[in-house]
């Protein structure tokens, strides 16, 4: 691969002192004049219907300026349900946390005391948690038709997905292996709680958003408040974090502009941290079986899967289990069904179908390999994907060299060995797994102004979502334009400034966005070549929209992880003490940023393989571990060293070749964890996450 | 979060008068109130702020015994050299609790008398510890919850300095409206069989003003053992503290105290009366594992309590009386 000036060397952040230092202007700590700060009543139940709701108590305490409800508020929040009408505020609730009510009051104390005035005279109704339970005959209709979400065509059947004929596969096969395994609803738990800050001017809507897309934000918010999209402004230039659960507007975004109209002052909308882990939505719970047939030689014959996953009352995200794609095989069958749970919504959360699919498959993959006598790297080399869907050329493919370097990097030789050996108490173990993720590639744009005194003016419609967007775009453009980095000068976040990006989300910033500012860059080039460089007042403006596809190929990025684990085998503890993720995703724009995302994505991971649940109470269908303390989040004390290897694989397309990076840096850690501790304690765990009473409980 | 009035007490005495305010509440450092007032768990109309008192904070010899003032913040006191190197099992334990920033504001009197921890209670569900008549643990979800002492309530005592102190064999110094009185520490925690809202037997108008510790033998050797469910920032799942005297390689006497199995820190002399006058071998000390778990009644999910906590009692015995 060519060596590059800009793109390919490690660079901070360009807003990195700002950050640090505590002077970046964040969401939430903008204050406008005259700001009112907002509260949000929620549903203390299940699943109930609302009788009446009584405002006169809260009404009639000083200090309060506006209160919606569904009497007053029947919007729609179009991005909150892609299959059933979700209004701001539902009757009946349909989960513990549902909104029922928003209060505007002139500090957050008196918004808070108002909802606590609000008496709502509830009907309670049954309930039911799990995604099975909830396709049993006779199980309690969440939404009208029924608890099987319908699938992409509108039908209420499962998402299949077939090649071959599983039938045949399983007959072929020498040796059929078959479990199942589950997963857990885990939160999002991005630092910066949810907030919105709305304000009108005449008939114009400014939100100060925390958003992982202003352009969608924008869209949708015009879209659901029946506004013109120019009279409508999204602004948000410093945002912490989201991992999936700011993609599109939000609620707190459009019950902050109605709350605001109401008033006539701006409005501040956050959340408290319960709040947030019980109101947006976090990762999907599954429940995965499968059928692996196998030949002596370790050759695969069949993968089926029949999933479930449990997607709240509102079918927000995709529900979708995936990792089968990772293994070439001739038969294979997947059905997953998505189903209505009263519990917390599920969508996006960092790689949405994957971490826990591959959890599933990777840990029967893993027994597959033990019970033919197979080394599990050999395992996965041999049976590895070569071709997408065994059908479609990749556009480039490292998942080998990953595999490879990785296992040697990790030193996998030596630390891997028979399960359960060790005389312990404390046991090591090691334990590895794969995976792919689509790198798109799609619709954006750039903008970039020329001036006289040599600044290029980049405008692009990215936040930075942690993600470090900002910088690479900025290296982006330096390396097109062949200027130093500090000629570079980036306005971003603002949809009165900025042109349409795509959101981020998909990992698609670098290699949508990116794309177009390579080509806006090449735009003002022949304009400089054609006009020569700008003088005095003059200006050159380049302009992108760029579409770009791969036609005839499949254009993925590959991740093999590694993952020593010590297991306390009288305690239960589990230390992960060595960690080596080997990552294909092209050409790496930025190592500096790129290694914080493997690292963060990793160990986001190990939390969900250890740790992680939003736990409900069976009998009352009410959540028991909302918050960083109930849900064990990984601390920096748990978070082990991350050692990161870059398989550069040359690719045709995207900035420079790079290809997507932020989603599957999450995708096969739970399943190494996993599988070190299998390989640790001669046991395994099928249930997420992997937490001290399931170890205890298999070695007893 | 409710409006309530903050006052400063001007000693301990006054400050006892004012918690007789109707739904007053002291405050120390607050780490752990205040989130309970932003829940709703407690909704106090005054606060008794106790850090208005100077001189509650400190540690100071007083002939053979320590007094040590509640207000002390756990982090000074993990650091103080004297409970270091003479009361290790206090210094540990108060090192091993939350995270930082609660170590800096939480004070060792909070931390004693810190409300449970249960996700029942909260999260605000109708339990004994909320005014209701029902422990919801029982039925649902109670793999943190009690083996020993339950009933009818089934939380955990919260606190890693209190089975600490009942190990060193502390006494309590309560001031309240008519006087002060002073407690054995093992006397000071009440099981909710006594009473299932409360966890101690402080009066509502009762104050936790100071800690007393006898003096420390020479062989004395002590040490806490907390079992995490990460590497920080969680309470005991379960915790032993170990307080051993010994006489070369022999043990004279033993004081062990468990964390997070029970509704109160939970003594075990049998396991001691064992230990007592003998050499503690590998041998013995899984005997005393074993012994410490007799009696144990396990919960539906909580049952892995009972060989680790056989499991720390073993390791931690052993690993104190070989310590060089």
């Amino acid at each position: 691969m060519n060596t590059l000036n800009q793109v390919g060397h490690a660079s901070p952040r360009i807003d990195a002192q700002k950050r640090v230092t505590g002077t970046a202007t964040y969401t939430g700590d903008i204050r406008l004049p005259g700001m009112l700060y907002a509260r949000v009543l929620r549903s203390p139940h299940p699943h109930a219907r609302i009788r009446s709701i009584d405002l006169s108590r809260a009404q009639a305490l000083p200090g309060v300026k506006a209160i919606l409800t569904r009497e007053n508020c029947d919007v729609v929040w179009g991005s909150g349900d892609t299959r059933n009408k979700r209004y701001l505020f539902n009757n009946p609730v349909r989960f513990a946390g549902d909104a029922v009510a928003a209060v505007a009051a002139l500090d957050r104390h008196i918004a808070e005391e108002a909802t606590r005035l609000i008496e709502v005279d509830y009907e309670t109704l049954p309930f039911v948690l799990d995604p099975e339970e909830a396709l049993q005959p006779g199980a309690v209709e969440i939404q009208p038709g029924g608890n099987h979400s319908p699938n992409n065509r509108g039908e209420r059947q499962p998402e299949v997905y077939r090649r071959g004929n599983i039938e045949e596969g399983l007959r072929a096969a020498d040796q059929v292996f078959e479990d199942h395994y589950t997963s857990a609803h885990v939160n999002n738990a991005q630092l910066e709680p949810r907030v919105a800050i709305a304000q009108w001017e005449g008939d114009k809507l400014t939100v100060y958003a925390s958003t992982q897309g202003i352009s969608n934000c924008h869209t949708e918010i015009a879209r659901d408040l029946n506004l013109a999209p120019e009279k409508v402004r999204v602004i948000c230039q410093f945002m912490g974090g989201g991992f999936g659960n700011k993609n599109q507007c939000h609620d707190f975004d459009l019950m902050a502009a109605l709350l605001a109209k109401q008033a006539g002052v701006p409005v501040k909308l956050e959340f408290t941290r319960k709040e947030d882990f019980l109101s947006v939505h976090g990762r999907w719970p599954t429940k995965q079986y499968y059928k692996v047939g196998v030949k002596r030689d370790g050759t695969l014959t069949a993968i089926q899967l029949r999933g479930y996953s449990g997607m709240g009352p509102y079918r927000k995200g995709s529900g979708g289990i995936a990792g089968i794609e990772i293994y070439q095989c001739p038969h294979v069958e997947r059905s997953v069904t998505q189903a209505y749970t009263n519990i917390a919504v599920s969508a996006n959360l960092r790689g949405p179908d994957y971490p826990q699919g591959v959890f599933g498959i990777e840990s029967l993959m893993d027994d597959v390999a033990y019970s033919l006598k197979m080394d599990p790297v050999d395992f996965r080399l041999k049976n590895m994907t070569r071709k997408f869907n065994d059908q479609t050329p990749y556009t480039s493919i490292g998942l080998e060299d990953c595999i490879r370097r990785g296992a040697e990097a990790f030193e996998w030789k030596k630390r891997w060995h028979a399960p359960g050996a060790g005389s312990g108490p404390v046991k090591r173990g090691a334990g590895m797994a794969m995976g792919s993720f689509f790198s798109s590639m799609g619709r954006s744009s750039a903008v970039i102004d020329l001036d006289s005194r040599g600044m290029y003016h980049l405008h692009v419609g990215v936040t930075d979502i942690g993600t470090a967007a900002k910088t690479t775009m900025a290296l982006i453009a330096a390396e097109e334009l062949g200027v130093p980095l500090e000629k570079i000068d980036v306005i971003w976040g603002d949809t009165d400034r900025c042109p349409y990006s795509v959101g981020e989300s998909g990992s698609r910033t670098t290699t949508h966005t990116g794309y177009a500012v390579v080509e806006a860059a090449r735009d003002l080039k022949r304009q400089i070549a054609e006009k020569g460089l700008p003088q005095g007042s003059q200006m050159l403006t380049a302009t992108a929209n760029t579409n770009p596809a791969a036609p005839t190929a499949a254009r993925y990025s590959f991740v093999a992880h590694f993952a020593e684990v010590e297991v306390d085998t009288e305690l239960g503890h589990v230390k992960v003490v060595k960690y080596v993720a080997a990552h294909d995703s092209g050409r790496v724009v930025n190592p500096l940023t790129a290694t914080s995302q493997v690292k963060g994505g990793a160990i986001m991971g190990i939390g969900m393989a250890l740790h992680e649940e939003l736990l409900y109470d069976k009998a009352t269908g009410l959540p028991l571990t909302a918050g960083y303390y109930g849900a064990r989040v990984m601390t920096h004390l748990d978070a082990p060293e991350v050692e990161v290897l870059w398989i550069e694989t040359e690719d045709a397309y995207g900035p420079f070749g790079a290809k997507t990076l932020g989603e599957p840096t999450i995708i096969p850690s739970v399943a190494a964890v996993a599988n070190a501790i299998y390989n640790a304690i001669g046991k395994r765990v099928k249930d997420l996450p992997i937490t001290r009473d399931k170890i205890l409980g298999v070695l007893a | 979060m409710k409006a309530f009035a903050n006052v400063n007490p001007r000693d301990v005495k006054d400050a006892a008068a004012q918690l007789r305010q109707p739904n007053a509440v002291i405050v120390g450092g607050g780490s752990d109130l205040l989130g309970m007032v932003k829940e709703h768990l407690v909704q106090p109309d005054v606060l008794v702020n106790l850090k208005a008192i100077r001189g509650l904070d400190q540690v100071s010899a007083k002939g053979a015994e320590v007094h040590i003032g509640g207000l002390i913040p756990l982090d000074s006191l993990s650091h103080e050299p004297l409970i270091r190197k003479s009361y290790t099992v206090l210094a540990e334990a108060a090192e091993s609790v939350g995270t930082p920033q609660i170590r800096n504001a939480g004070t060792l009197a909070g931390n004693v008398c810190q409300r449970p921890w249960c996700w029942y209670y909260r999260n605000s569900f109708p339990c004994f510890k909320n005014g209701g008549n029902k422990c919801f643990s029982v039925a649902g979800e109670n793999q943190f919850h009690a083996i020993f002492g339950g009933g009818p309530s089934f939380i955990v005592h919260p606190s890693d300095t209190a089975p600490a102190l009942v190990a060193l064999d502390a006494k309590f110094r309560v001031a309240g409206p008519s006087g002060e009185r002073t407690v054995p520490a093992a006397d000071f925690f009440a099981l909710p069989k006594v009473n299932a809202s409360r966890e101690n037997v402080l009066a509502r108008d009762e104050v936790l003003v100071s800690i007393q510790l006898p003096r420390a033998g020479r062989g004395v050797r002590s040490t806490y053992h907390k079992v995490l469910d990460r590497e920080a920032w969680t309470h005991a799942v379960v915790s032993a503290a170990v307080v051993l005297d010994m006489d070369q390689e022999v043990c004279k006497s033993a004081r062990i105290v468990l964390g997070g199995v029970a509704p109160i820190p939970w003594h075990l002399p049998k396991v001691e009366a064992m230990l007592a006058g003998r050499r503690i071998t590998p041998e013995l000390a899984a005997q005393a594992g074993e012994a410490a778990v007799e009696g144990a009644n396990a919960l539906a999910k909580n049952g892995y309590k009972v060989p680790l906590t056989k499991g720390v009692v073993r390791r931690t015995l052993l690993g104190l009386a070989t310590k060089a």
